[in-house]
Protein backbone atom coordinates (compact mmCIF):
# COMPACT_ATOMS: atom_id res chain seq x y z
CA UNK A 1 0.00 0.00 0.00
CA UNK A 2 2.84 2.20 0.74
CA UNK A 3 4.07 1.42 -2.35
CA UNK A 4 1.21 2.49 -4.56
CA UNK A 5 1.15 5.72 -2.22
CA UNK A 6 4.56 6.88 -3.08
CA UNK A 7 3.95 5.82 -7.26
CA UNK A 8 0.75 8.33 -6.73
CA UNK A 9 2.75 11.08 -5.46
CA UNK A 10 5.66 10.39 -7.34
CA UNK A 11 3.95 10.54 -10.91
CA UNK A 12 1.75 13.68 -9.22
CA UNK A 13 4.54 15.26 -8.88
CA UNK A 14 6.56 14.33 -12.20
CA UNK A 15 3.57 15.89 -14.16
CA UNK A 16 3.89 19.16 -11.76
CA UNK A 17 7.34 19.45 -12.62
CA UNK A 18 6.98 18.87 -16.55
CA UNK A 19 4.02 21.94 -16.30
CA UNK A 20 7.12 23.70 -14.36
CA UNK A 21 9.45 23.12 -17.51
CA UNK A 22 7.02 23.93 -20.29
CA UNK A 23 5.89 27.32 -18.66
CA UNK A 24 9.62 28.11 -18.10
CA UNK A 25 10.63 27.67 -21.54
CA UNK A 26 7.45 29.80 -22.53
CA UNK A 27 8.69 32.08 -20.29
CA UNK A 28 12.14 32.63 -21.36
CA UNK A 29 10.72 32.15 -25.34
CA UNK A 30 8.19 35.12 -24.21
CA UNK A 31 10.98 37.36 -23.05
CA UNK A 32 12.51 37.56 -26.52
CA UNK A 33 9.25 37.92 -28.23
CA UNK A 34 7.06 40.17 -26.00
CA UNK A 35 7.65 43.87 -27.49
CA UNK A 36 7.44 46.48 -24.25
CA UNK A 37 8.58 46.09 -20.27
CA UNK A 38 5.24 46.09 -19.33
CA UNK A 39 3.91 42.87 -21.45
CA UNK A 40 7.58 41.43 -19.92
CA UNK A 41 6.25 41.81 -16.51
CA UNK A 42 3.58 38.98 -17.77
CA UNK A 43 6.64 36.54 -19.08
CA UNK A 44 8.17 36.94 -15.82
CA UNK A 45 4.69 36.20 -13.84
CA UNK A 46 5.09 32.63 -15.78
CA UNK A 47 8.43 32.10 -15.16
CA UNK A 48 8.23 33.09 -11.78
CA UNK A 49 5.17 30.98 -10.61
CA UNK A 50 4.24 28.74 -13.07
CA UNK A 51 8.24 28.15 -13.60
CA UNK A 52 9.11 28.01 -10.05
CA UNK A 53 6.31 27.29 -7.57
CA UNK A 54 4.88 24.79 -9.57
CA UNK A 55 7.75 22.93 -10.07
CA UNK A 56 8.54 23.36 -6.60
CA UNK A 57 5.89 21.57 -5.13
CA UNK A 58 6.07 18.74 -7.69
CA UNK A 59 9.43 18.60 -6.15
CA UNK A 60 8.10 18.26 -2.76
CA UNK A 61 5.78 15.62 -4.06
CA UNK A 62 8.61 13.78 -5.80
CA UNK A 63 10.40 13.89 -2.54
CA UNK A 64 8.01 12.86 -0.09
CA UNK A 65 7.28 9.96 -2.10
CA UNK A 66 10.97 8.72 -2.79
CA UNK A 67 11.59 5.79 -0.42
CA UNK A 68 14.88 5.49 -1.55
CA UNK A 69 16.22 9.12 -0.04
CA UNK A 70 15.72 7.79 3.33
CA UNK A 71 14.25 10.14 6.03
CA UNK A 72 16.04 13.50 5.39
CA UNK A 73 13.23 13.01 2.17
CA UNK A 74 11.00 15.17 4.83
CA UNK A 75 13.66 18.05 4.89
CA UNK A 76 13.70 18.11 1.36
CA UNK A 77 10.18 18.26 0.81
CA UNK A 78 9.55 20.42 3.10
CA UNK A 79 12.14 22.88 2.31
CA UNK A 80 10.94 22.63 -1.18
CA UNK A 81 7.54 24.11 0.29
CA UNK A 82 9.02 26.52 2.27
CA UNK A 83 10.75 27.77 -0.59
CA UNK A 84 7.68 27.17 -2.89
CA UNK A 85 5.35 29.37 -0.69
CA UNK A 86 8.63 32.56 -0.12
CA UNK A 87 8.58 32.56 -3.99
CA UNK A 88 5.03 32.75 -3.86
CA UNK A 89 5.06 35.89 -2.24
CA UNK A 90 8.35 37.41 -2.87
CA UNK A 91 7.85 37.82 -6.87
CA UNK A 92 4.96 39.29 -6.88
CA UNK A 93 6.15 41.89 -4.20
CA UNK A 94 9.76 42.44 -6.42
CA UNK A 95 8.02 42.84 -9.95
CA UNK A 96 5.38 45.49 -8.28
CA UNK A 97 8.42 47.34 -6.84
CA UNK A 98 10.31 47.58 -10.24
CA UNK A 99 6.45 48.31 -12.17
CA UNK A 100 5.95 50.65 -9.65
CA UNK A 101 9.64 52.40 -9.57
CA UNK A 102 9.30 52.18 -13.53
CA UNK A 103 5.88 53.74 -13.86
CA UNK A 104 6.34 56.46 -11.07
CA UNK A 105 9.96 57.52 -13.15
CA UNK A 106 8.75 57.09 -16.84
CA UNK A 107 11.74 55.12 -17.15
CA UNK A 108 10.76 53.53 -20.64
CA UNK A 109 7.77 54.11 -23.01
CA UNK A 110 4.48 52.95 -22.22
CA UNK A 111 3.11 51.02 -24.58
CA UNK A 112 0.40 49.36 -24.19
CA UNK A 113 -0.84 52.84 -23.22
CA UNK A 114 -2.47 53.36 -20.03
CA UNK A 115 -4.56 56.37 -21.53
CA UNK A 116 -3.65 59.01 -18.96
CA UNK B 1 24.02 9.38 -18.04
CA UNK B 2 25.53 9.06 -14.93
CA UNK B 3 26.02 11.70 -12.41
CA UNK B 4 29.48 12.70 -12.91
CA UNK B 5 29.12 13.62 -16.30
CA UNK B 6 25.85 15.65 -16.00
CA UNK B 7 27.57 17.81 -12.95
CA UNK B 8 30.68 18.23 -15.64
CA UNK B 9 28.42 19.24 -18.16
CA UNK B 10 26.50 21.60 -15.77
CA UNK B 11 29.78 23.35 -14.74
CA UNK B 12 30.78 24.00 -18.13
CA UNK B 13 27.36 25.22 -18.60
CA UNK B 14 27.64 27.64 -16.35
CA UNK B 15 31.26 28.59 -16.95
CA UNK B 16 30.55 29.34 -20.42
CA UNK B 17 27.96 31.49 -19.45
CA UNK B 18 29.52 34.00 -16.84
CA UNK B 19 32.22 34.50 -18.51
CA UNK B 20 29.59 36.36 -21.22
CA UNK B 21 28.29 38.06 -17.71
CA UNK B 22 31.61 39.20 -16.91
CA UNK B 23 33.08 40.64 -20.52
CA UNK B 24 29.93 42.79 -20.57
CA UNK B 25 30.05 43.96 -16.96
CA UNK B 26 33.60 44.76 -17.57
CA UNK B 27 32.73 46.47 -21.07
CA UNK B 28 29.49 48.45 -19.69
CA UNK B 29 29.63 52.06 -19.27
CA UNK B 30 26.14 51.95 -17.69
CA UNK B 31 27.44 51.66 -14.32
CA UNK B 32 24.06 50.62 -12.81
CA UNK B 33 23.29 48.04 -15.81
CA UNK B 34 27.30 46.79 -15.18
CA UNK B 35 26.27 46.15 -11.61
CA UNK B 36 22.53 43.77 -12.76
CA UNK B 37 25.50 41.75 -15.55
CA UNK B 38 27.96 41.06 -12.38
CA UNK B 39 24.64 40.25 -10.45
CA UNK B 40 24.13 37.72 -12.96
CA UNK B 41 27.52 36.30 -12.69
CA UNK B 42 27.26 35.85 -8.83
CA UNK B 43 23.94 33.97 -9.72
CA UNK B 44 25.63 31.66 -12.08
CA UNK B 45 28.69 30.81 -9.81
CA UNK B 46 26.20 30.23 -6.71
CA UNK B 47 24.83 27.52 -8.92
CA UNK B 48 28.77 26.56 -9.66
CA UNK B 49 29.60 26.02 -6.32
CA UNK B 50 26.57 24.19 -5.72
CA UNK B 51 27.44 21.52 -8.06
CA UNK B 52 30.86 21.45 -6.50
CA UNK B 53 29.11 20.26 -3.72
CA UNK B 54 29.87 23.19 -1.32
CA UNK B 55 27.04 24.00 0.08
CA UNK B 56 28.15 26.24 2.98
CA UNK B 57 29.69 28.37 0.65
CA UNK B 58 26.55 29.08 -1.58
CA UNK B 59 25.29 30.34 1.32
CA UNK B 60 27.59 32.87 2.47
CA UNK B 61 28.28 33.40 -1.84
CA UNK B 62 24.67 34.38 -1.99
CA UNK B 63 24.01 36.64 0.97
CA UNK B 64 27.49 38.42 -0.37
CA UNK B 65 27.73 38.70 -4.05
CA UNK B 66 24.05 39.06 -5.04
CA UNK B 67 23.00 40.75 -1.88
CA UNK B 68 25.30 43.02 -0.12
CA UNK B 69 27.83 44.14 -2.74
CA UNK B 70 24.70 45.42 -5.37
CA UNK B 71 23.92 47.13 -2.21
CA UNK B 72 27.06 48.33 -1.90
CA UNK B 73 27.35 49.30 -5.66
CA UNK B 74 24.16 50.79 -5.95
CA UNK B 75 24.64 53.44 -2.88
CA UNK B 76 28.13 54.34 -4.55
CA UNK B 77 26.69 54.91 -8.05
CA UNK B 78 24.21 57.16 -5.87
CA UNK B 79 26.96 59.30 -4.59
CA UNK B 80 29.15 59.44 -7.73
CA UNK B 81 27.01 59.17 -10.85
CA UNK B 82 25.60 56.53 -12.96
CA UNK B 83 27.25 56.93 -16.56
CA UNK B 84 31.10 56.31 -16.54
CA UNK B 85 32.71 59.12 -18.68
CA UNK B 86 34.50 57.98 -21.70
CA UNK B 87 38.20 59.09 -22.49
CA UNK B 88 39.94 59.17 -19.63
CA UNK C 1 11.02 -0.31 -13.53
CA UNK C 2 11.42 0.63 -9.89
CA UNK C 3 10.60 3.84 -8.47
CA UNK C 4 14.04 5.22 -8.10
CA UNK C 5 15.31 4.50 -11.57
CA UNK C 6 11.88 6.10 -12.79
CA UNK C 7 13.04 9.29 -10.72
CA UNK C 8 16.15 9.57 -11.65
CA UNK C 9 15.47 9.28 -15.37
CA UNK C 10 12.45 11.86 -15.39
CA UNK C 11 14.68 14.07 -13.82
CA UNK C 12 17.93 13.89 -15.48
CA UNK C 13 15.70 14.50 -19.03
CA UNK C 14 13.99 17.74 -17.25
CA UNK C 15 18.03 19.28 -16.46
CA UNK C 16 18.65 19.91 -20.34
CA UNK C 17 15.79 21.67 -20.48
CA UNK C 18 15.85 24.00 -17.71
CA UNK C 19 19.47 24.45 -19.30
CA UNK C 20 18.43 25.36 -22.54
CA UNK C 21 15.57 27.55 -20.65
CA UNK C 22 18.51 29.27 -18.66
CA UNK C 23 20.35 29.66 -22.23
CA UNK C 24 17.60 31.31 -23.87
CA UNK C 25 17.46 33.55 -20.95
CA UNK C 26 21.03 35.06 -20.58
CA UNK C 27 20.62 35.89 -24.32
CA UNK C 28 18.11 38.22 -23.38
CA UNK C 29 20.69 39.74 -21.38
CA UNK C 30 22.79 40.82 -24.61
CA UNK C 31 19.88 41.35 -27.10
CA UNK C 32 18.68 45.21 -27.29
CA UNK C 33 16.76 46.56 -25.93
CA UNK C 34 18.65 45.94 -23.11
CA UNK C 35 17.83 48.65 -20.23
CA UNK C 36 17.93 48.64 -16.53
CA UNK C 37 14.29 47.41 -15.69
CA UNK C 38 14.81 44.75 -18.73
CA UNK C 39 17.72 43.17 -17.27
CA UNK C 40 15.94 43.35 -13.86
CA UNK C 41 13.08 41.31 -15.10
CA UNK C 42 15.49 38.73 -16.27
CA UNK C 43 17.45 38.33 -13.80
CA UNK C 44 14.65 37.78 -11.63
CA UNK C 45 13.13 35.32 -13.67
CA UNK C 46 16.79 33.31 -13.61
CA UNK C 47 17.42 33.43 -10.49
CA UNK C 48 14.00 32.03 -9.13
CA UNK C 49 13.89 29.24 -11.87
CA UNK C 50 17.23 28.51 -10.70
CA UNK C 51 16.01 27.86 -7.23
CA UNK C 52 13.67 24.97 -8.43
CA UNK C 53 16.28 23.47 -10.54
CA UNK C 54 18.87 23.72 -7.07
CA UNK C 55 15.88 21.64 -5.39
CA UNK C 56 15.37 18.90 -7.93
CA UNK C 57 19.05 19.05 -8.03
CA UNK C 58 18.94 18.07 -4.39
CA UNK C 59 16.71 14.96 -5.23
CA UNK C 60 18.73 13.99 -8.23
CA UNK C 61 22.03 13.68 -6.61
CA UNK C 62 20.50 12.77 -3.41
CA UNK C 63 21.81 15.68 -1.38
CA UNK C 64 19.14 17.31 1.01
CA UNK C 65 21.29 18.69 2.96
CA UNK C 66 21.55 21.74 0.22
CA UNK C 67 18.10 22.44 0.32
CA UNK C 68 19.06 25.75 2.46
CA UNK C 69 20.69 26.99 -0.74
CA UNK C 70 17.54 27.86 -2.54
CA UNK C 71 15.75 29.71 0.13
CA UNK C 72 18.50 32.19 0.33
CA UNK C 73 18.86 32.94 -2.85
CA UNK C 74 15.28 33.80 -3.34
CA UNK C 75 15.39 35.71 -0.40
CA UNK C 76 18.37 38.20 -1.62
CA UNK C 77 17.37 38.34 -4.83
CA UNK C 78 13.73 40.09 -3.84
CA UNK C 79 16.67 42.37 -1.70
CA UNK C 80 18.17 43.17 -5.14
CA UNK C 81 14.97 43.94 -6.69
CA UNK C 82 14.06 46.41 -3.71
CA UNK C 83 17.77 48.09 -4.07
CA UNK C 84 16.98 48.89 -8.05
CA UNK C 85 13.57 49.97 -7.26
CA UNK C 86 14.83 52.16 -4.61
CA UNK C 87 17.57 53.52 -6.47
CA UNK C 88 15.46 54.14 -9.80
CA UNK C 89 12.54 56.04 -7.82
CA UNK C 90 15.13 58.39 -6.29
CA UNK C 91 16.69 59.26 -9.34
CA UNK C 92 14.66 60.61 -12.29
CA UNK C 93 16.65 58.34 -14.38
CA UNK C 94 16.11 55.02 -16.63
Amino acid sequence: MATMLSWILVVLGQVLVAIGIACDLIAAILMHRLRSFYLRIHALTVGSIGGAVVPLIGAALIAAGSDFLGTYRWYVAGGAVVTAAITFIMAGAGTHAIARAVLRTRAVEEEPSSGA
Amino acid sequence: MDAATLCLAMIGFASLLSVFATIMAVLDRDLLRAALFSALQSTLYAFLFYVLMAPDIVLVYVAVAVGIYPLLIVLLIKKVGRFEEVGR
Amino acid sequence: MDLESWVTTFLSYAIPLYLLAFAIYVARMFREPRRVPDLVLVVDALSYDLAAFLVILSILLRTPITIPCAIALVLWIYALDIYVAKYLESKELG
